[in-house]
């Protein structure tokens, strides 16, 4: 690929406005549409915006209550993968082209992070892409992704990358497991995840992450990038999105057929008893995490963690993941007695009813129609 | 993953009774004269990260060779199922859209996605791998291929 591809650039958007036009952004590469370059849209959203993939549980997600008291606007993305917090310390990438024929959803992830990772490197941080899911750093993760591609061959690849996080925040709106350890919880997000100015010991930058992300396309694909702007037709349609899709009720209420649930085991070990937490999406887990009284979070620990995600609750798989981490010498337990208390975790989660209350927590936070 | 009648390719299971689709990793069955059933092969499942959701079109829908059938839910992707016929949906596999995984554990067999009437079958057809060999060894390209780029185990 070489050329010049269009760069978009622009900040502080709502939840709503940002997610419709990186769908208005698909139009013109619809299957019958001119050949064009591709789009590269860097971007920030106002502080904060909370997003959930394409088929969570947007309550139980997110705590809309808490949303609603800090102004936090809330939508759903087209692409799949977890719930996050933007703001002004979070970049937005989003990559617009048509799908290219012939290649697999892995192969186009995999080639996109690569040139997340290019930018990154210009940092002086080695992202890299670990199990598949997310560019992580040491263990941790510095950046989600997700990939959608509509009927007509469009294809959007978006990222978030962690420039800054308000770990406080994040724990008050959205409602993940590290929230229920209390005292502990901020520790344990930021012992699984990372941001470039931790990376890098610096203030963030956001014109600086945003001009480094940049340049990783730029040298990635050996393309130039042309600072552009969206077109009418392009703002015309996104208006209309962000109006009939990312605003509205039923956009924002989808379910998938498989609700997602979370359980948890507890492990006896000789330094005292651990905890097991997971979130599963029917038999696959979405997240996995393993509290107790560490002082320091054993590296075998993050990496079964990450292991785990996205695997099937599968004795077979849980096994694997488990005796391939190293997680047996990290807690001294041997093995077998962790995979297990993987999997009741998992049957707990699978006897859990619908994943959290909904009922009580009202509308949530979107904003007005401009 | 591997089942009783299927060769298995470099750790991946191959059903050789059918025809396969190269650019989406379908598969297409005859059954009955002017019918076929469609399904994914385990590299086209693999390939899409880890499977989540299935979703397919209502029965009586009109398919167009190369449009979507239905969308696939994966850990970090949410695209169509491509069509690799045209004609009628005749039936979709509602077990696969109710559980995801059936269609990861049998791919070729309880995991198909949907059933079809061909409307042009002499048309098409002949655009599919239908030759064992032949496919055998796109198979096995394939699996070298994407395990050299990585995007599946070695």
């Amino acid at each position: 690929m070489s050329g010049a591809w269009r760069l978009l650039v622009d900040d502080g958007v709502g939840a709503a406005e940002g997610l419709a036009l990186d769908e208005a952004l698909m139009g013109r590469y619809a299957r019958g549409e001119p050949d064009c370059p591709p789009t590269l849209r860097l971007y920030s959203y106002r502080s904060h915006c909370a997003l959930v993939g394409r088929y969570q549980n947007l309550a139980a997600e997110v705590d809309l209550a808490a949303c609603r008291r800090t102004g936090t606007q809330v939508s759903r993305r087209l692409t799949g993968g977890g719930a996050i917090v933007m703001g002004s310390g979070q970049l937005g990438v989003a990559y617009v082209d048509r799908a290219p024929a012939g290649e697999r959803p892995r192969e186009i992830i995999e080639k996109l992070s690569a040139a997340i990772a290019a930018g990154l490197a210009q940092l002086g941080i080695a992202a890299t892409f670990r199990g598949k899911n997310d560019l992580e750093v040491g263990g941790r993760k510095i950046a989600g992704l997700g990939l959608y591609v509509d009927p007509a061959d469009a294809m959007l690849f978006h990222a978030s990358v962690l420039g800054d996080l308000d770990v406080e925040f994040m724990l008050e709106v959205l409602r993940i497991p590290a929230a229920k350890l209390a005292d502990r919880a901020a520790a344990a997000v930021t012992e699984r995840l990372t941001t470039v100015s931790a990376e890098t010991g610096n203030r963030h930058d956001a014109e600086m992450l945003r001009a480094a992300i940049a340049g990783g396309f730029a040298v990635s694909f050996g393309v130039t990038l042309e600072p552009g702007v969206a077109d009418q037709t392009e703002l015309a349609q996104a208006d209309v999105l962000a109006a009939g899709r990312y605003r509205s009720q039923s956009w924002l209420s989808v379910r998938s057929v498989a609700e997602d649930a979370s359980g948890s085991a507890v492990l006896k070990t000789p330094a005292g008893l651990a905890r097991i937490y997971l979130t599963t999406h029917g038999d696959l887990v979405k997240s996995a995490m393993v509290a107790g009284d560490f002082n320091e979070l054993p590296p075998a620990i993050v990496a079964m963690e990450a292991g785990l995600r996205w695997r099937r609750l599968t004795d077979d798989a849980i096994a694997a993941v488990v005796a391939g981490s190293g997680a047996a010498d990290a807690l001294g337990v041997p093995a077998e007695r962790i995979a297990s208390a993987v999997l009741e975790a998992g049957r707990q989660a699978g006897r859990s009813a619908s994943p959290e209350p909904t009922g009580a927590a009202g509308p949530p936070e979107v904003p007005e129609p401009s | 993953m591997e089942q009783a009648g299927h060769l298995v390719v470099a750790g991946f299971p191959l059903a050789l009774d059918r025809r396969y689709h190269v650019g989406t990793h379908m598969w297409v069955l005859l059954s009955e004269p002017g019918q076929a059933r469609i399904g994914m092969d385990p590299l086209g499942i693999e390939t899409s990260g880890t499977l989540a959701e299935l979703s397919f079109v209502p029965v009586g829908t009109e398919l167009i060779a190369g449009r979507p059938f239905g969308q696939l839910e994966a850990a970090k992707f949410v695209g169509p199922l491509v069509s690799p016929v045209s004609g009628i949906v005749l039936a979709v596999n509602d077990a696969a859209a109710i559980d995801a995984a059936l269609t990861v554990r049998d791919p070729y067999g309880a995991g198909w996605l949907i059933e079809v009437s061909l409307s042009d079958a002499a048309g098409e057809l002949p655009a599919l791998l239908a030759d064992p060999d032949e496919i055998t060894t796109w198979f096995a390209a394939k699996i070298a291929d994407y395990r050299r780029m990585g995007v599946i185990a070695q």
